[in-house]
């Protein structure tokens, strides 16, 4: 199998470990099949709902409404899961959850857990955490599966093996099944289904996600294609829940939109294959479910961001559209973030949630061309978000370097001051415009610029300024150069 | 230990300091996302739930929903179902169909006496699910289901085929239809009625075919205040056969859940 040693670094370099990412044909590959499947599904579920922006726009107004109040939603969804029967805990942050989930575990002298998905579990390393107790946790999503027993990380929200090619999987899975499996994707499915339904069966409890969680009915949403999460909360007696405190939302009628949304941004389904509402645990009378319904309710540095210019990351539902959309994920994978959440939404969660100077690459691993933005469900301006956390990274000690803080103050000061700005135009049209310029493009730039050269050319400067054409010749024939919008009008 | 309060409080602190930093977002009716179906709710049923990898036939009556069942029964080349009790089902004669067929079946009403590893080996050995459904979305294709005693969920998910019967009279347009049936059928218990007793009880639904009537009823949502005390436990939403895109993101079906869904549309 592939050697992935970039997998090994909790804190790496992301320009290195995405030049290790585009070195690897057949990561590309892997990743090249984006844009045949998720990408343009995602485009295409956009534009065949009608009045999508607005729908869009009504689940971004809900979260923004939510968040405005996000302390009376929580009080009243731990109410309303605590009327149905089901129990509630709060945990300020990973380490806490960690401790909940397996003091709960222990006291039921639980010894095996199945998983359904879940990326705040991931987030908060929960297996680590199980496994340290010696509680077995064998996650169901079939990528989740895969990757757990290839020891690596999730590269992608939705698709959490999308960095591994057939014949890998064939290798992982045949390493535990003890025998060579056949490099065939029905049968290496009926494998893991076999292998995972006994897990199921046996299983002491069942630790899910959440995507929603409704307020006014104290009801969890739970949405898989697989159907792994059902069978997480229909066999074992114990089901434990873990959300971050933004995915709650308020009311029942609220559902439908958010449902419509996530289908769509996800994989471009009209609606995910099975959607559970779960009102608390089983009732007297029915004999599947859990008897026991946990809810472990995270901050883990979520009102840090909800107080702060960056609050709009909070409105994230996890779909993972903006990975499929962004040209730089689709080039170097998940695992170049370094974090747990890859791609646009990863390189502004990842430094929030775990620190914007050992991070400080992420905010930068962007274009900022705005393909995050318009695949998003909620239409969060990543863009903008990103460029908030450059700001912020500018202002952080350690986190600029000191020429560049050099070369943004003279930029700066040069724009304040028209002499300047007109000074250092001349001399740019007189020096690289005249000289270096081949066929309106220069080739090299020399130190820290060849930077960009190295892999594209560089627009030459005109070798004249519009502000000298327009005094020689353009303010002479103001009825022409009026007629003509182009700036250069009245010019061959 | 983190508790309830000093943890709200810090919420509310956050929330309140975030307030500077909303969104101008435009807020929109709520009635922006109903999609709606228009024309014959039936084959748009079916033609979504053929578009989604599942197979639907719509029929005209309850002798042509049988021999259509009879043909997927042979098609599955089953050996043990597991039923729903539910009048639609009764109606259609299911179980002299699968009796017919030579396939031992359990109907859930039957299993649920059975001590729960009884009876639990007996659907994980099932290789067919018959059901129907509370309602069915056309357009979406999807199946609503709610728990009941005697409809558990095991039927639409333990075994490869699930086959669900769908009465015309069972299909609204839209998922928030289905939500405002689910909230109406869910709203206030009758007084003296206790959460568990209402809706849910340990009677089994009456043999007699009365279906759910899938009207809309008025069209508005509960008040952010209902609590919709009678609720299931569970309401599962399927569109489509179990789903995996996680080998190089090419779709394969049945890796937990059925890999093959069928479902009987009947028009009468």
């Amino acid at each position: 199998m592939r050697e992935t040693p970039y997998l090994r670094h909790p804190h790496h370099e992301f320009l290195q470990a995405a030049q290790t990412a585009l070195e690897d044909p057949e990561l590309h590959r892997v990743l090249g099949q984006l844009h045949g499947t998720l990408a343009p599904r995602n485009r295409q579920a956009w534009a065949a709902l009608p009045r999508s922006d607005e729908i869009r726009q009504r689940a971004r107004a809900i979260k923004d409404q939510t968040l405005a109040e996000l302390d009376r939603h929580l009080e009243t969804l731990a109410r309303h899961v605590e009327r149905r029967g089901g129990k509630v805990h709060w945990a300020a942050d990973g380490a806490e959850a960690c401790r909940i989930i397996t003091e709960l575990l222990r006291a039921r002298g639980a010894r095996m857990v199945v998983k359904s998905k879940s990326m705040t579990s991931e987030e908060i390393h929960l297996n680590e955490a199980l496994a340290a107790v010696g509680i077995e946790a064998v996650e169901t999503d079939l990528g989740e599966y895969i990757i757990q027993l290839a020891g690596h990380r999730p590269s992608h929200i939705v698709a959490p093996a999308i960095h591994l090619t057939l014949s890998d999987v064939a290798a992982i899975l045949s390493r535990a099944a003890g025998r060579p499996l056949p490099v065939d994707r029905t049968q290496l499915a009926q494998f893991a289904r076999q292998t995972l339904r006994e897990k199921f069966a046996q299983a002491d409890a069942g630790i899910t996600g959440v995507n929603f969680a409704i307020a006014q009915t104290g009801s969890l949403v739970l949405v898989t294609n697989e159907g792994n999460g059902r069978l997480t909360c229909t066999l074992p007696r114990c089901q434990i829940a873990l959300m971050g405190i933004e995915k709650v939302i308020p009311r029942w009628e609220d559902l439908g939109c958010f449902l419509k949304v996530l289908a769509r941004g996800a994989t471009g389904q009209k609606l995910s294959v099975y959607t559970q509402i779960l009102s608390g645990p089983r009732r007297p009378g029915e004999h599947e479910g859990p008897e026991e319904l946990h809810l472990v309710l995270l901050d883990n540095g979520r009102t840090r961001i909800l107080g702060s210019p960056l609050r709009e990351s909070l409105f994230c539902i996890r779909c993972g559209a903006c990975l499929n959309a962004c040209p730089i994920y689709r080039h170097v994978g998940g695992h170049a973030y370094g974090g747990v959440y890859a791609g646009p939404i990863g390189a502004v969660l990842t430094p929030l949630y775990d620190g914007l100077v050992p991070n400080q690459h992420l905010p930068h691993a962007s274009s900022l061309c705005g393909a995050c933005q318009a695949a998003c469900p909620v239409k969060i301006q990543i863009p903008e978000l990103l460029i908030r956390l450059r700001d912020a990274l500018h202002h952080t000690p350690g986190g600029s370097s000191r020429l560049e803080h050099w070369a943004y103050r003279l930029w700066a000061a040069t724009l304040r001051r028209a002499w300047l700005y007109r000074l250092s135009t001349w001399l740019v049209a007189r020096t690289l415009g005249r000289w270096k310029a081949k066929e309106g493009w220069l080739r090299r730039l020399p130190g820290g610029l060849a930077g960009w050269t190295s892999v594209r050319d560089f627009p030459a400067p005109a070798p004249q300024r519009f502000r000298d054409w327009w005094r020689s010749e353009g303010a002479q024939h103001p009825a022409s150069a009026a007629a003509s919008h182009e700036p250069h009008g009245g010019r061959p | 230990m983190t508790d309830q309060a000093s943890f709200l409080a810090k919420v509310r602190q956050a929330a309140a300091a975030g307030r500077a930093y909303r969104v101008h977002a435009v807020d929109q009716d709520p009635a922006v996302a109903y999609l709606g179906a228009e024309g014959d709710l039936c084959q748009r049923l079916a033609a979504e739930i053929d578009a989604v990898g599942g197979r639907a036939v719509v029929v005209d009556d309850l002798p042509a929903a049988a021999e259509q069942l009879q043909a997927w029964l042979v098609e599955a080349q089953a050996h043990r179902a597991v039923c729903w009790r539910h009048p639609l089902l009764e109606a259609l004669g299911v179980s002299d169909l699968l009796a017919a067929a030579g396939i031992q079946h359990w109907d859930q009403a039957l299993l649920r006496d059975l001590p729960e590893p009884v009876w639990r080996a007996r659907v994980l050995a099932c290789d067919i699910g018959i059901t129907s459904c509370d309602w069915a979305i056309a357009e979406s294709g999807t199946l609503v289901m709610c728990a009941k005693p005697g409809q558990e969920r095991v039927a639409s998910l333990l075994p490869p085929w699930h086959v669900a019967v769908v009465h015309r009279q069972q299909i609204v347009p839209d998922l928030i239809d289905a939500l405002l049936l689910l909230a109406a059928a869910s709203g206030q218990p009758a007084p003296g009625e206790t959460l568990s007793a209402h809706h849910h009880g340990t009677d089994l639904p009456s043999p007699s075919p009365r279906l759910p009537d899938a009207r809309i009823p008025d069209g508005r949502m509960p008040a952010l205040e209902a609590f919709l005390p009678a609720l299931p436990s569970n309401i599962t939403l399927i569109t489509g056969p179990s789903k995996t895109g996680d080998m190089e993101l090419q779709l394969t079906t049945g890796v937990h859940g059925p890999a093959h869904w069928r479902v009987l549309v009947i028009r009468d």
